[in-house]
């Protein structure tokens, strides 16, 4: 009969660590609970913790085998997360282009006064973009060239650390580039009185800024995670 | 030393046939005589990557003990790399061998 027990603790604090990857998390404590049950009933021990108390001890450290699977894991969402930083900048120049495209349509043009300003912040806002642009097709590139290694050794942290660095670039220089956006509809639209036609460059800056935002996120919570299992204070097995 | 070639120890172990984690590890104990008494915990994280890495494949599968347990299997090119580790590492210890028979005592 399956008791709560140690086997139990130990499949929960291992759940716990891949909490980040929830289909990974709930296959390893399926695949682990099952391995521990089936090792406990081997064990000689006539004394059933004792025979769970040696199944578990036998298996390792729950945070050096979590590290392990998350190494599989973090490469995989690290390939993700580049996927995504190009989606993201895809889509802002696809924002971009369509707000101009709708200015144009409802004739809706920067006054003569704000002319000078508006092109220096388009220069920034260019420069912003297309540096991000190329940032974020390295970070790409890099990542995809990379092998997942058994453990989340130094080389493969120092990697992530290199990759997350790129992302983190390309990232601020997209901000860079959806502030000088957020400037130039402002820019474009101050002076005149509300219209309707407002509402399209509005919603679809909102768009931009929260998809960039959402980006921001993403990578600096795949960063801390790294940095949670890279955390060399941790026990080994 | 096993380090390096954990992943071989495990393609070779499922080179039999499919099995699940506890039954890949009694497999390598086995073959090797109890020599590769490996932490237990290692080999899920190595069933989990080759997958990932297209050597392997899985399924759940229950038993007529009523336990589901995941079955890994070799794919196609799972055989491939395992042919290809297995040809390395007779080469390796060919070359090794030959040094040693060549050495002084």
């Amino acid at each position: 009969m399956r008791n709560p027990g140690l086997i139990s603790d130990y499949v929960d604090a291992l759940a716990r660590e891949l909490d980040f990857d929830r289909s990974l998390a709930r296959r390893v404590r399926q695949e682990i609970e099952e391995h521990l049950w089936e090792a406990a009933a081997a064990e000689p021990a006539a004394d059933r913790d004792e025979a769970q108390r040696r199944a578990v001890e036998r298996f390792g450290d729950p945070h050096a085998i979590a590290a392990q699977f998350a190494t599989v894991s973090l490469a995989r969402q690290a390939s993700k997360l580049a996927a995504i930083a190009i989606f993201v900048i895809g889509s802002t120049y696809a924002l971009m282009k369509a707000r101009l495209a709708w200015y144009a349509v409802a004739q809706l043009v920067v006054s003569d006064e704000l002319r000078t300003i508006s092109g220096a912040v388009a220069r920034i806002d260019g420069y912003a973009f297309w540096l991000s642009v190329a940032i974020g097709i390295a970070a790409w590139a890099y990542i995809g060239s990379r092998h997942v290694p058994v453990r989340l050794n130094p080389s493969c942290r120092k990697e992530l650390h290199r990759f997350f660095a790129l992302c983190g670039a390309a990232t601020t220089a997209l901000i860079a580039s959806a502030i000088a956006d957020a400037i130039l509809t402002g820019l474009r639209l101050a002076g005149m009185g509300w219209s309707p036609a407002f509402l399209l460059p509005v919603v679809l800056m909102t768009v931009e800024i929260a998809c960039v935002g959402a980006l921001a996120f993403l990578i600096g919570n795949a960063a801390l995670r790294t940095r949670h299992f890279a955390n060399p204070a941790a026990p080994a097995a | 030393m096993l380090k390096g070639h954990l992943d071989m120890i495990v393609l070779a172990a499922l080179a039999a046939g499919p099995a699940h984690g506890y039954a890949v590890i009694e497999e390598i104990r086995r073959r090797s005589g109890q020599a590769f008494d490996l932490p237990e915990g290692t080999i899920y994280p190595a069933l989990h990557r080759l997958e990932q890495d297209g050597l392997l494949s899985s399924k759940w599968v229950t038993a007529d003990s009523g336990r589901r347990r995941r079955v890994y299997a070799l794919t196609k090119r799972g055989e491939r790399a395992l042919a290809q580790q297995r040809a390395t590492w007779q080469q390796f210890s060919n070359a090794i061998g030959g040094l040693l028979r060549g050495a002084r005592a």
